[in-house]
């Protein structure tokens, strides 16, 4: 295959790709609107869009696939077929097989696929539900879940839906990038309001362009350093004295300012496309345990960095699946009896507050019972019997590894993983989880993530001559040790007596393997007491210099092995400063 | 290791001093030649890492092959460094010159000298020897300099980011 071709072959998939993003909601949107006739004309557009262009690069198979699935819409446009839940079913099935195929062929322009299966399925397919199970047993590999309850394939769906997204995400590695937030807060159905775009497929594109992370990173780069070189020029005495100059400087600032604010917003998308796939999430394990739940979805126009957001979406799909199997009750005639509609709800709300994204999954399920958590857990052996928990430590119990509230292990849960993976995937985002729970009302979970992982509120610390950064989230309090209050013990080493507890007390400079170029007195130095961990410690510092937000710069590849640093941040001065893990540093050196 | 130095046409170098010996780097791996920056020393390294700089917003490893070759540095010397682009690393090497671009065709290569006749490891990141009239000069590989032995950072790198 020549570039040419693998070019052409390549651009074809990106765009398909973009097509592709709001199928999905499209088929659910018809689901619950079945009348929607903007939709199915979209999804027709769509597929035959597809169908032209997959042929005419080459890939045949994508071609024939898709032509077969225009045929079948074709038939619910023309009323021929009237659309129904299975029939939805059937569709998101087709678009299922449709995405496997986009992103196999990303990873491979030779991929074959195999449809025949269901290809013969809608060409077979009769809208009346009895000839729908003849057809799904006649292709039993390929079967729809709706009619027999929960089976592999629907849990491969689920699966491939929660995947769906991130396949291509590591390929193409690219931020949609916005001209507008309003541009981001339109809507599915808006769009059906404006029935004159018929015949002008997907208008769009034309007001976005598609950017590699790495250009958005390197033009933060070079921003970054137009800061610093502006702070410099504004400190030079020929500028201070004279009042023209110090006025354009002065203004260069203010412009450089808005111009980092507005590179740094390159790099933040839209929720919309993650809090989408929990839509199908919900409707795939709704069908798969036979529970009428209904998924509300507020805030997906809320923006987060497109790194954290590449990480939300595993947490997510366990998060909301879980409260579809676990919040909500199994019992209908127990939710009326409660007062409750019998259909579940669950709430997926997105919304800033104060400098951080949180995120709400709430549903109006049985609440959890703080009891039955504690005795779960002795008998599965996580805490032994005799250990006290308030209520709040005893909600805190699911999120241990091994821990599950079910005695079988069905397909949609109970091997006790999913929210082991919701913790440490959060956690790893410097985010965390709360559980705010009622018997008997509903549970909600409310994950708190920091805007992005490229910038952090840093405390700015001084060791000898060295300066370096310490992420202010680990940082508890800082102190200077009142006299008598550090403990010299030749076993130990130095303890710091602070309020009611004894805190070890460890020297930055032996942390980092260095002799003090001159030893200080405890008294003249400050004790920084970290929070991070089970087991808080406290370490001394010559000085606080001061705390800034700073921007992550990852060290590179040769000496990013080095475990207790989390990366570099380059400091007003324009030198690179090392950014401490204490925790880690710690650990490494063997005292904590 | 060979197809390093067997090339029908010339190859460019860029030829710098280390002390009183000459080396060089493929031209093509060299980003550009800076002065010797404000560098943050980096805890737990060897001593020839000399620590990390800032070019333009990207932070960037610095390394003193002289110390790690054993090799005096001038005194009088005018330090520069030269960022090299190699194997996706970036990194700096300090330098005490900056000399020439050398043209070097396959003749001007003393390949006894490359192989066999190196005292045993030592010179693992030389890949080639050549001869230009009375200057002698050594190929350098910065990438395999930097993943020798005493530093098998790469190795637990990748084990890392697997993770």
């Amino acid at each position: 295959m020549d570039d040419f071709e693998k070019e052409i072959k390549q651009g074809f998939l990106e765009e398909a790709t973009e097509l592709l993003s709001g199928t999905e909601q499209c088929f659910l949107t018809l689901e619950r609107d079945p009348s929607n006739k903007g939709e199915i004309e979209k999804l027709f557009r769509l597929a035959h869009n597809l169908k032209g262009s997959a042929k005419a690069v080459g890939f045949d198979e994508l071609g024939a696939f898709t032509h077969e699935l225009e045929t079948f819409l074709l038939k619910f446009k023309n009323g021929t077929f009237e659309l129904t839940a299975a029939s939805v079913t059937v569709l998101l099935e087709c678009n299922d097989h449709v995405n496997v195929m986009v992103a196999g062929l990303k990873e491979n322009l030779e991929a074959k696929f195999d449809s025949t299966a269901l290809i013969a399925k809608i060409q077979a397919y009769v809208p009346d539900a009895s000839a729908a199970m003849v057809a799904s047993t006649e292709t039993p590999e390929a079967a729809p879940a709706a009619v027999e309850g929960p089976s592999a394939a629907d849990i491969a769906a689920i699966e491939a839906a929660a995947h769906g997204g991130d396949v291509p995400a590591p390929v193409s590695n690219v931020v949609e990038m916005h001209p507008a937030p309003a541009a981001a807060a339109h809507t599915a159905p808006a769009e059906d309001k404006k029935p004159a775009a018929k015949g002008k497929p997907a208008a769009a594109p034309d007001e976005q362009i598609r950017v590699s992370l790495q250009r958005v990173e390197k033009l933060i780069n070079y921003v970054g350093e137009m800061v610093i070189l502006q702070t410099v020029l504004r400190a030079q005495p020929a500028v201070i004295e004279n009042g023209f100059l110090r006025k354009t400087v002065h203004q260069l600032g203010k412009v450089t300012k808005e111009v980092q604010d507005l590179s740094m917003s390159l790099r933040m998308v839209p929720l919309k496309q993650t809090f989408q796939k929990m839509q199908r999430i919900v409707r795939d394990t709704s069908a798969a345990l036979n529970k009428p739940v209904e998924i509300e979805i507020i805030g997906d126009h809320v923006e987060v960095d497109k790194t954290v957001l590449e990480q939300l979406g595993d947490p997510l799909v366990h998060l909301v699946r879980n409260a579809v199997d676990h919040g909500i009750e199994n019992d209908q005639v127990k939710r009326v009896d409660a007062g409750k509609d019998p259909k579940g709800h669950i709430w997926l709300k997105a919304y800033h507050q104060s400098g951080f994204l949180v995120i709400e999954v709430k549903d109006d399920g049985g609440g959890l019972d703080a009891q039955k958590l504690r005795n779960k857990a002795i008998e599965k052996g996580i805490i032994t019997a005799s250990k006290v928990l308030s209520d709040k430590e005893c909600h805190h119990l699911i999120f241990a590894p091994g821990f599950s509230t079910k005695t079988e292990v069905t397909e949609v849960s109970g091997r006790g993983v999913g929210m082991d993976v919701v913790r440490t995937n959060i956690e790893s985002m410097q985010g965390e989880v709360e559980i705010h729970t009622e018997l008997g009302k509903g549970t909600t979970f409310k994950v708190i993530l920091p805007l992005t992982l490229a910038i952090i509120d840093g405390m700015i610390v001084r060791s000898d001559e060295d300066r370096f950064v310490i992420p202010i989230s680990h940082v508890r309090e800082s102190l200077r040790p009142p006299p008598g209050t550090v403990k010299s013990t030749k076993e130990l080493g130095e303890i710091l007596l602070l309020r009611g507890e004894s805190l070890p007390l460890l020297r930055l400079s032996s942390l980092l393997g260095r002799k003090p170029k001159q030893p200080k007195n405890v008294d003249d130095m400050i004790a920084v007491v970290t929070s991070v961990g089970d087991r808080p410690f406290s370490v001394l510092v010559d000085d606080i210099i001061g705390q800034h937000e700073v921007v992550i710069k990852q060290l590179g590849d040769e000496i990013r092995g080095i475990r207790g640093f989390a990366g570099t941040a380059i400091l007003g001065d324009g030198r690179p400063s090392l950014i401490l893990e204490l925790s880690e540093l710690a650990k490494t050196r063997g005292v904590a | 290791m060979n197809q390093q130095h067997q090339f029908e046409t010339s190859q460019r170098y860029l030829c710098f001093g280390l002390g009183a010996e000459e080396f060089a780097v493929p031209l093509l791996t060299v980003r550009e030649v800076v002065a010797m920056p404000e560098t943050t020393a980096m805890p737990f390294m060897p001593s020839y890492f000399v620590g990390i700089m800032n070019l333009r917003g990207m932070v960037i490893s610095v390394v003193d092959l002289r110390s790690k070759m054993q090799i005096k540095p001038k005194a009088d010397s005018e330090n520069a460094v030269v960022i090299v682009e190699d194997g996706g690393l970036t990194v700096g090497v300090v330098v005490d010159s900056v000399n020439s671009v050398l043209n070097v065709t396959e003749k001007d290569f003393a390949p006894n000298l490359t192989d066999d006749a190196a005292p045993k490891g030592k010179q693992s990141f030389v890949t080639g020897v050549c001869r230009k009239e009375d200057r002698l000069i050594l190929l350098l590989d910065i990438v395999k300099s930097l993943t020798g032995d005493d530093m098998s950072i790469i190795s637990r790198s990748s084990g890392k980011k697997a993770a």
